[in-house]
């Protein structure tokens, strides 16, 4: 009897949709990724955030909330603590921030909204960074997977003054860039020709960091060509961070139509390198205004063989030990030298 | 022990022509002098103090540096430029002007005056005197900042014998800074991060299908169900973007069905729910990603065809750089085994893009 109610109970469970459809709010909108800041203690900023709605119908309702973050890896990926009762990190800008707490936008227009970020008078110097988390209404009433989609804009600020900083060079070197099915990382020998180099600096400091400066490639036969943009993204290394900042070896610059504006893009192309083996150094400088500046060097090394030319090494190494053998042997007969053989024990 | 020593010697005695006086006077040169010497003639402790980083502001700039070398020194060479490597060649920092810079305050090795000076080049002049004072500053007033907030600029430093900064160097080194605004101008296009998500996206998320959610029918322990949903997203700024999946696997009550936290191919007869967001043939579901940017891709570990994971808070895609609008199609596949308990399974996926650091 049991059974038999279990199995009705299964057989209902799997034969009912799984909840009745209703209308949602938008998911589709346009914010600000990023927001910079350099305040004085005692003083503050006053901005906009300006929101667009790029669905045609639905409003787009968004509750917004400020978050932690910190790093996910060695990119620049952040890693967003979520939770409600997530704990307060030291880096954290909620006391001093401010922005409302919920807007609605009609369909296919925006708003722009009022935030602030206030520095107490005394506040020591230092980094501080949260991010702004814009949460889309819940998603309509259906089905086995609701979606929803959020934004979120991280937002920097620099207090000025003495602040302890601590680069330290943990890698430099040949990179790939990850792909769809392979992860990104240093190489010491490729058959692929090296688009990018790469260093990662672990930041032992209290302040977020971006370096700048220069690598110099030079190759077996001396010929040197330098980067001189070793950060073009102006990427950060967040406090605790090992941070890989990668350059291209050759960058090919452009400007793109987004959204109606023109943006300036830059990439890598094809550098160009003989195979061989490259000899790398990277010069880097960081500091803050008013403190001390401070320069990493490190030295890299790395081979690029691509297949054809390792095969036609080989080919070419047979070639001349066969000649050499050749030579040997005429030279042998020549003057009557036996091969020096152990003779068989009969 | 005797014999241990007479053994050694025999041994060390063969390497005599090897290790000759001249050999071993020669190395002790090259650590002792040569070594020291190339590290030695950076400037210590060097920092720039602006007194404002406006960009375009007049304003005074104090250089600090430490001398290391106490060698005579009669000039100090001060090139400003975007680049800090000193042999590299020198651009200008925009809009930086120090052609009316007056040399307003000396510390330290002091007796320097403006000897030369151009939009961005600056010798100090002094008669050649021994250095007593290591640390040492130098405020130039009257300098006008650069202009462009989105980069460093540097201070190339070199110190001479000579009274006119030429002839060989003693000391060298490079000091940073930069120029820094409150608020964005408001003549720069801003970085926009555009994102949309539903069961079909137009590629510029102007127009979506307006149902966000996926009904995947019934649960059977013989066959996979599947969904999929898409998503559009660009961004203009030079950090790129990377999207996010939030939210816990499909339960019901109590009852999970778990997700596998490494890619893996679908197992019917298995509680198994997972995405990734390529096109796949076992089962048929999914597209690739489509548009033209290469830099925005599936993470490695939701790019792989036939292969599925879910672990929440995983990074499902991202760009590195500047990537126009590409649309994503994540599939969904959930497997259950005989013993699942019964329920209604149901979960929300939510999906945050955000820009990159």
């Amino acid at each position: 009897m049991v059974m038999a109610a279990f199995v009705v109970m299964v057989g209902l469970a799997y034969m009912l949709p799984a909840r009745p459809a209703e209308a949602a709010s938008s998911a589709s909108l346009s914010i600000v990724p990023k927001k910079n800041y350099v305040i004085e203690p005692g003083e503050s900023v006053n901005d906009k955030l300006t929101i667009r709605n790029l669905d045609p119908v639905q409003p787009l309702e968004l509750n917004l909330r400020i978050i932690d973050f910190t790093f996910t890896d060695d990119g620049g990926t952040p890693k967003l603590m979520l939770a409600q009762d997530a704990p307060q990190t030291t880096w954290s800008l909620k006391p001093f921030m401010k922005v409302p707490e919920s807007v609605t936008i009609p369909p296919n227009s925006s708003k722009t909204l009022d935030m602030s970020v206030e520095i107490p008078a005394n506040h020591g110097a230092g980094s501080y960074y949260s991010a702004i988390l814009y949460s889309s209404g819940p998603p309509g009433e259906g089905g086995n997977v609701g979606l929803s989609a959020s934004g979120v804009t991280l937002v920097f600020t620099s207090i000025p003054g003495q602040v302890n900083e601590n680069l330290v060079i943990e890698k430099f070197g040949a990179y790939t860039k990850a792909t769809a099915n392979k992860k990104a990382g240093y190489v010491f020998m490729t058959a692929d020709e090296p688009q990018l180099l790469a260093y990662t600096l672990k930041n032992n400091g209290n302040v977020t960091e971006a370096p700048v400066g220069s690598i110099t490639l030079k190759d077996l036969f001396g010929k040197e060509r330098t980067i001189t943009d070793i950060n073009p993204n102006g990427s950060l290394a967040l406090i605790g961070q090992s941070r890989t900042f990668t350059s291209c070896i050759e960058v090919e610059s452009a400007n793109v139509d987004f959204n109606g504006a023109s943006s300036p893009t830059k990439s890598c192309k094809s550098p160009g390198l003989w195979p061989g083996y490259y000899t790398a150094t990277l010069e880097a400088y960081y500091g803050q205004n008013g403190n001390r500046t401070q320069e990493l060097v490190k030295t890299a090394n790395f081979w690029y063989l691509p297949w054809w030319f390792v095969i036609a090494f080989i080919i070419a190494l047979a070639i001349a030990s066969y000649y050499v053998w050749k030579i040997v042997h005429a030279i042998r007969r020549k003057f009557g030298i036996q091969s020096k053989r152990t003779p068989r024990r009969k | 022990m005797h014999h241990k020593l007479v053994r050694a010697h025999s041994r060390v005695h063969g390497w005599r022509h090897i290790f000759s006086e001249e050999l071993l006077a020669m190395l002790l040169v090259v650590f002792i002098f040569a070594s020291p010497v190339a590290a030695a003639t950076r400037f210590q402790d060097r920092g720039l103090i602006m007194q404002s980083a406006t960009p375009g502001a007049t304003t005074a700039y104090t250089l600090k540096f430490g001398y290391v070398t106490p060698a005579a020194v009669g000039s100090v060479d001060m090139l400003f430029c975007d680049d800090p490597i000193p042999y590299n060649p020198c651009v200008a920092p925009a809009g930086l002007d120090v052609s009316n810079a007056v040399l307003s305050n000396q510390s330290g090795e002091t007796g320097f005056s403006i000897a030369t000076k151009t939009p961005n080049h600056i010798v100090l002049s002094r008669a050649p005197t021994p250095i007593f004072s290591s640390a040492s500053s130098y405020t130039l007033s009257n300098v006008v900042n650069p202009t462009q907030t989105e980069k460093a600029f540097s201070v190339r430093l070199r110190s001479h014998a000579s009274t006119d900064a030429t002839g060989p160097q003693i000391n060298f080194g490079s000091v940073r800074a930069q120029v820094t605004t409150d608020i964005t101008l408001e003549t720069q296009v801003p970085p926009m991060l555009v994102f949309c998500v539903a069961g079909e996206v137009e590629d510029n998320c102007e127009d979506t299908s307006g149902i966000n959610y996926s009904d995947m029918g019934q649960l059977s322990s013989q066959s996979t169900l599947q969904a999929q949903s898409q998503m559009a997203v660009g961004t203009n700024a030079s950090g790129g973007f990377a999207i996010t999946a939030n939210g816990d696997p499909l339960s019901a009550g109590t009852n999970v069905i778990d997700a596998p936290t490494t890619p893996t191919l679908s197992q019917p007869g298995t509680n198994q729910f997972g995405i990734n967001l390529v096109a796949n043939n076992a089962p048929s579901v999914g597209n690739d990603p489509e548009g033209m940017w290469q830099n925005a891709i599936p993470s490695p570990d939701y790019g792989i065809p036939n292969q599925f994971k879910y672990v929440p808070g995983d990074v499902v895609a991202f760009s590195p750089d500047v990537s126009l609008m590409k649309k994503f199609t994540v599939s969904y596949i959930v497997n259950s085994s005989e013993n699942l308990r019964a329920g209604v399974y149901t979960t929300t996926i939510t999906y945050i893009a955000s820009g990159r650091f």
